[in-house]
């Protein structure tokens, strides 16, 4: 829609006003002093509902990996989404909370599970939501509707969830012989590495008749991986809606 | 009297710098966010240092003088620590309102809170994903650990509470420091009551968690249900926007007042 030239004026004027005490380091020091917050929500949100799946090479399966992760993953980008959209129209708000995540994801990893304990990076590496949160912030800024994103952008960031992993996951699906069975590389790093707390994996993983499916396997599980991550997508929104901006300027009564 | 000429002896800070200097206003912000960071990288050396030589027996001479004492030293640095910042702040608070501040003033100590929020942050950081980091790794090699063990250590006896200093504290300095935002007429504001109660409730929980862990499964698996508590209890801090917000609209406040008192005086 075409501006008129008052509100061209308006815009302009406001865009060049001169404030006396605002200046970039206010924008500045909230975005980087969010980070830390935002990234603690998501990684904790993920590492108490899907991290043994993401902690493992050889718990990365197709029955549970791909659809409690990407749920459990896209909450808070989901409450971010909504906060910045709501703030500024940026459809930023996965993605910011994406890169916050990978930051400290690996640098968890790093210093406590690889220098702490010695476990290869290899083994224990992250998953990452990066390309999968911009898609979602696409999705919103092409749709402007958050239940639109809900729907099309929780299947968006499951499949790219997988895509994304996949790259890094597939060198370890290759199959290998081990004292006369075939099993996968990440298989192998399993049985290989201490893991005293982690028993009776293989009863957990791959149970039930899911790969009867065949060749739709990974496509059965990325649909209801999507579904789950939908119902996310809401988890996400009413944290947002509810705790960070219902409560703006509202006091409890005094007693 | 000596708390209040602390609070007027304030003023010449002022003059060397702005309030919107980096030394100035956000000097708080800039220090303490890098206290934080460098005490993380301390206690994570420490830990890393010790765990695997010293940490492992807790009936050890070993494990007692390098980790039984590290829990009191740290319980008793977060408890007097805490007491004193909050008694102070408390204390001078309670003379501070009744003195009438400059814009200047305000906005500074504006940026001051947001530099507590900033230390918040990182401090909840710092307890929900650094060292849950940990704790992770060391139930995976060693075995089931207890209450004091050298990944609980520093998370449950210094991290934890850490976070409630710094929301309490910060609640604090907004009640008394910035009274046209939190003052004590306006009654509790619910953002600080979903911050402050994220940070109680995570404490509280890691009870529950040891006792539940004692009684239904040894092995720590991350995504056991008993876990859950902490994650819907960390989304509480949610809460932390809205400070940014509230105290936004009162620097867009505070701007619209000095523009129409110089609107008011042509001639100045």
């Amino acid at each position: 829609m075409a501006r008129t030239a008052q509100e061209a004026a308006q815009l302009g004027a406001l865009l060049n006003k001169k404030y006396r005490y605002f200046d970039y380091k206010w924008d500045l020091v909230f975005w980087v002093t969010a980070l830390p917050v935002v990234a603690a929500a998501a990684d904790i949100t993920k590492l108490l509902f899907a991290g043994d799946w993401d902690f493992w090479t050889d718990w990365k399966d197709r029955q549970w990996w791909m659809t409690i992760t990407p749920f459990a993953m896209i909450i808070i980008p989901s409450a971010l989404q909504y906060i910045q959209w709501l703030a500024w129209k940026f459809p930023t708000g996965c993605t910011y909370t994406a890169v916050g995540l990978w930051l400290v994801s690996w640098l968890g990893r790093w210093l406590q599970w690889d220098v702490f304990v010695n476990y290869p990076l290899n083994f224990v590496w992250p998953a990452t939501i990066v390309p999968a949160a911009i898609f979602t912030d696409w999705i919103l800024l092409k749709t402007r509707s958050f239940i639109m994103t809900s729907i099309l952008g929780g299947l968006a960031f499951t499949i790219g969830f997988w895509v994304a992993n996949y790259i890094t996951l597939a060198p370890f699906l290759q199959p290998v012989d081990l004292m006369g069975s075939i099993v996968t590389l990440a298989d192998v790093q399993g049985v290989s590495y201490l893991r005293s707390a982690t028993p009776e994996y293989l009863r957990m993983i791959e149970h039930g008749t899911l790969r009867s499916f065949l060749e739709e396997t990974t496509l059965v599980a990325l649909v209801f991986g999507a579904t789950l991550c939908t119902f996310g997508y809401w988890v996400g929104q009413a944290i947002a809606r509810w705790l960070a901006i219902w409560p703006i300027m509202r006091f409890m009564k005094k007693v | 009297m000596a708390t209040r000429i602390a609070v007027d002896e304030r003023a010449p800070v002022k003059a060397r710098y702005g309030p919107i200097d980096w030394m100035g206003g956000w000097k708080t912000c800039v220090w303490g966010s890098l206290a934080i960071v460098v005490l993380t990288a301390l206690h994570w050396w420490y830990t890393s240092r010790f765990a695997w030589t010293a940490g492992i027996d807790a009936s050890s001479p070993e494990f007692t003088k390098y980790f039984r004492s590290l829990v009191w030293v740290q319980l008793i640095v977060i408890g007097a620590g805490t007491g004193l910042w909050w008694g102070w702040l408390v204390r001078t608070g309670r003379q501070l309102l009744a003195v009438k501040v400059t814009p200047d003033e305000e906005v500074r100590r504006i940026a001051v809170f947001w530099g507590l929020i900033s230390m918040t942050s990182i401090t909840l950081y710092v307890m929900a994903s650094f060292w849950p980091n940990q704790d992770g790794s060391w139930h995976q090699t060693a075995i089931r650990d207890t209450a004091l063990t050298p990944a609980h250590i520093p998370m449950f006896y210094w991290w934890f509470p850490g976070g409630i200093t710094m929301t309490v504290g910060t609640y604090l300095y907004g009640r008394y420091r910035l009274p046209k935002v939190y003052g004590p007429d306006k009654g509790f504001p619910w953002s600080f009551f979903f911050l402050i109660a994220a940070s109680v409730t995570e404490m509280m929980q890691v009870a529950f968690n040891e006792w539940a862990h004692s009684l239904w499964i040894l092995e720590e698996i991350f995504a056991a249900p008993f876990h859950w508590p902490f994650v819907t209890y960390g989304w509480l801090a949610s809460g932390i926007f809205a400070l940014w917000a509230e105290t936004i609209i009162r620097l867009l406040g505070i701007e619209k007042e000095v523009e129409d008192a110089a609107a008011a005086s042509p001639a100045r």
